[in-house]
């Protein structure tokens, strides 16, 4: 891996010179409680100390909403546009939760039947990770096998230290990308901010509330399908859905078209979650998931074990967010606990 | 399929309703035929795939492909009337432009079958994606690939019984090809057997050496065909049946057809009795 080293009165420069030569997305802090990412024109409006967004970038290649194809008819007939397009954009101060939840995201729609709206947006993207400064008391990617500074995934990974930015190159995207703003950055004392970066490393790496240990958790999910704590959590879940809105690795979507009087439309695909009823409801009535307890006990083994069993990478890159925002309280972290826990007093 | 559509999975090919056939009072056979040629050509399925169905500014549903591929030039569905799209289906008329893509899902497993008789078990429009498979092993290039065939149909009354003239004259007609039918209660126009589908497989007793039984129809009816099966000594590997799950994208994204870390667009919706209890009883 290459390092540069980006003082600290240079991140300005850098991220105005980003932003005047691409799309430039970043974490904007709109209050005390609120940031997201968002279009960004000059450095100023970039929270570089943010914890979280409330809603995960994964939004920016599989958006809540988005169209696929608009149709109209045709002298009897129907013509079909495909509405595909993918801009050049630069995402920059990603987390390493969110990085890792977008590489379990990847194979879902890149894999077989590679998806047409998802892969180009991510192929024409350059991901800048920043490592956090702090741990939230909702955060538990260490127990996802990454950490706050680790930017596996992403292109480049700024890390904040006392006096300047670390700056690791990861990918020939990066470093394409480092090429043509090479004025911003320097070689001297690279291995002074690699030390500062493993101090920052450890001192984060103690710093977790939460420390869910996940080993032998899918093996336990394999044998305890019918386990009585299923009922339990359900009774606690209103069945909301937000959980898998606020996912970063949530991928479900329903497909919807819209007609107009004149015989034109379009066909949209739009999120949708499985603790919704009507989700796996069929026309006819039969639903295989008819209550809450399938479908709170699906969304868990999907997170910790359907996507470890399909695409041997977890489901859940221990961001937080369905914890923070759960209505009602119910916790992944404490239910990888829990699961262990009631397991053993069988 | 060849790639018309730039590489998109999303975007179905368009095509024309060029006859329907009613089969019951809530079932209607359409034949549908590509308008681009090159889509009449590439569109190879294999009996017991699936195609999603356009119905332009209304959506697409998951139907089953009735015809086998061994008929050329258009693609049969039968559709049951039984949601939203099916019943704007069931108002169109020949003539109308649909759209379809496809084929999905994984097929019956025609290999391994070759050398075996077969047992077709089925119930009410559970026999559409199995009559692909009977007309593909019927006809004549495939039949001494397959040994004999048995087909038990059943039907909650006459006017439900779909498929009438291949269950009465075609497939009775092929050689080495023995077809029962059965409704659930007494009419006085019908002669042959009453009684349910489970039941009657177990009054004609076929015999499972050398035999698959492939069977699909409502859940309820699957679960007792399946135990009358076992009970014949149909052993779990040759047992197969066909899932229905709601799909919206049919090929492994949208996240709705997952049973267990299977999703039935993919690696279904052709499942053996075996892998089906691997899988949680989610369907």
């Amino acid at each position: 891996m290459q390092y540069k080293v980006l003082e600290k009165d240079k991140i300005s420069g850098f991220l105005d010179y980003l932003a005047s030569k691409h799309n430039l997305m970043a974490p904007v802090s709109e209050d005390e409680s609120f940031s997201q990412f968002k279009r960004v024109y000059q450095a100023s409006e970039i929270n570089l100390n943010y914890t979280n967004t409330v809603i995960p970038p994964k939004n920016y290649f599989f958006p809540p909403a988005e169209n696929l194809f608009s149709f109209s008819a045709e002298n009897g007939g129907i013509e079909i546009k495909e509405s595909r397009q993918a801009e050049n954009m630069v995402i920059f101060g990603l987390r390493p939760c969110d990085i890792n939840g977008m590489s379990m995201l990847d194979p879902v729609f890149n894999g077989n039947f590679p998806d047409s709206y998802y892969g180009p947006k991510r192929e024409r993207t350059i991901l800048i990770g920043l490592s956090c400064q702090e741990v939230m008391p909702t955060c538990f990617c260490k127990s996802f096998g990454t950490d706050p500074t680790d930017g596996s995934g992403a292109d480049l990974m700024l890390t904040g230290l006392e006096n300047c930015f670390l700056v690791e190159i990861l990918t020939d995207k990066g470093a394409g990308l480092l090429e043509n703003a090479g004025g911003f950055f320097s070689d001297e004392s690279v291995d002074k901010a690699i030390s500062e970066k493993k101090l920052l490393r450890d001192k984060l790496a103690g710093a977790f509330l939460r420390e869910p240990d996940l080993s032998g958790v899918k093996e336990i999910l394999d044998k305890n399908f019918e386990h009585p704590y299923w009922e339990e959590l359900a009774a606690k879940c209103i069945g909301c859905g937000i959980c898998t809105f606020v996912c970063p690795t949530c991928h479900c979507f329903n497909m919807i078209d819209t007609s107009r009087p004149d015989a034109t439309g379009s066909r949209y695909r739009c999120h949708d979650s499985c603790m919704f009823p009507g989700f796996t409801k069929m026309a006819g009535g039969h639903n295989p998931r008819p209550t809450r307890v399938e479908r709170v006990r699906n969304r868990f083994m999907h997170k910790l074990k359907y996507h470890l069993d399909r695409y041997n990478l977890d489901g859940c890159s221990g961001c937080g967010r369905c914890i923070a925002k759960c209505p009602v309280n119910i916790d992944i972290s404490q239910i990888i606990t829990h699961i262990r826990e009631v397991v053993k007093d069988d | 399929m060849t790639d018309l559509t730039g590489g998109n999975p999303l975007l179905p090919n368009i095509a024309t309703i060029a006859s329907i056939r009613r089969e019951t009072g809530d079932v209607k056979t359409f034949q549908v035929v590509f308008d681009d040629p090159l889509a009449v050509q590439s569109f190879a399925h294999k009996p017991g795939q699936v195609a999603l169905i356009s119905v332009f500014g209304e959506g697409e549903a998951t139907i089953s492909i009735t015809s086998s591929p061994t008929v050329k030039g258009f693609l049969e569905f039968s559709i049951k009337k039984v949601g939203r799209l099916t019943s704007v289906l069931h108002e169109i008329e020949a003539g109308a432009k649909v759209a379809v893509r496809g084929p999905y899902g994984n097929g019956f497993p025609l290999d391994e079958m070759k050398g075996k008789n077969l047992l077709f078990v089925g119930g009410g429009i559970g026999l559409a994606p199995l009559r692909s498979l009977i007309d593909y092993v019927l006809a004549e290039e495939n039949r001494s690939d397959y040994g004999n065939v048995e087909i038990l149909y059943g039907a909650r009354s006459m006017a439900d019984i779909c498929f009438k003239e291949d269950l009465f004259n075609k497939w009775t007609a092929c050689k080495d090809t023995r077809v029962y039918t059965t409704i659930d209660r007494e009419e006085p126009e019908w002669s042959g057997h009453v009684g349910f589908v489970p039941a009657y497989l177990e009054e004609i007793k076929p015999v499972s050496n050398n035999k698959v039984a492939i069977t699909c129809g409502p859940p309820v009816m699957i679960k007792f065909i399946l135990m009358s099966l076992q009970r014949l000594g149909f052993t779990e590997e040759r047992i197969i049946t066909t899932l229905e799950m709601k799909m919206k994208c049919g090929i492994g994204k949208c996240g709705r057809c997952n049973i267990g870390s299977k999703y039935v667009c993919l690696d279904g919706p052709v499942f053996t009795l075996k892998q089906l209890k691997e899988l949680p009883p989610e369907f």
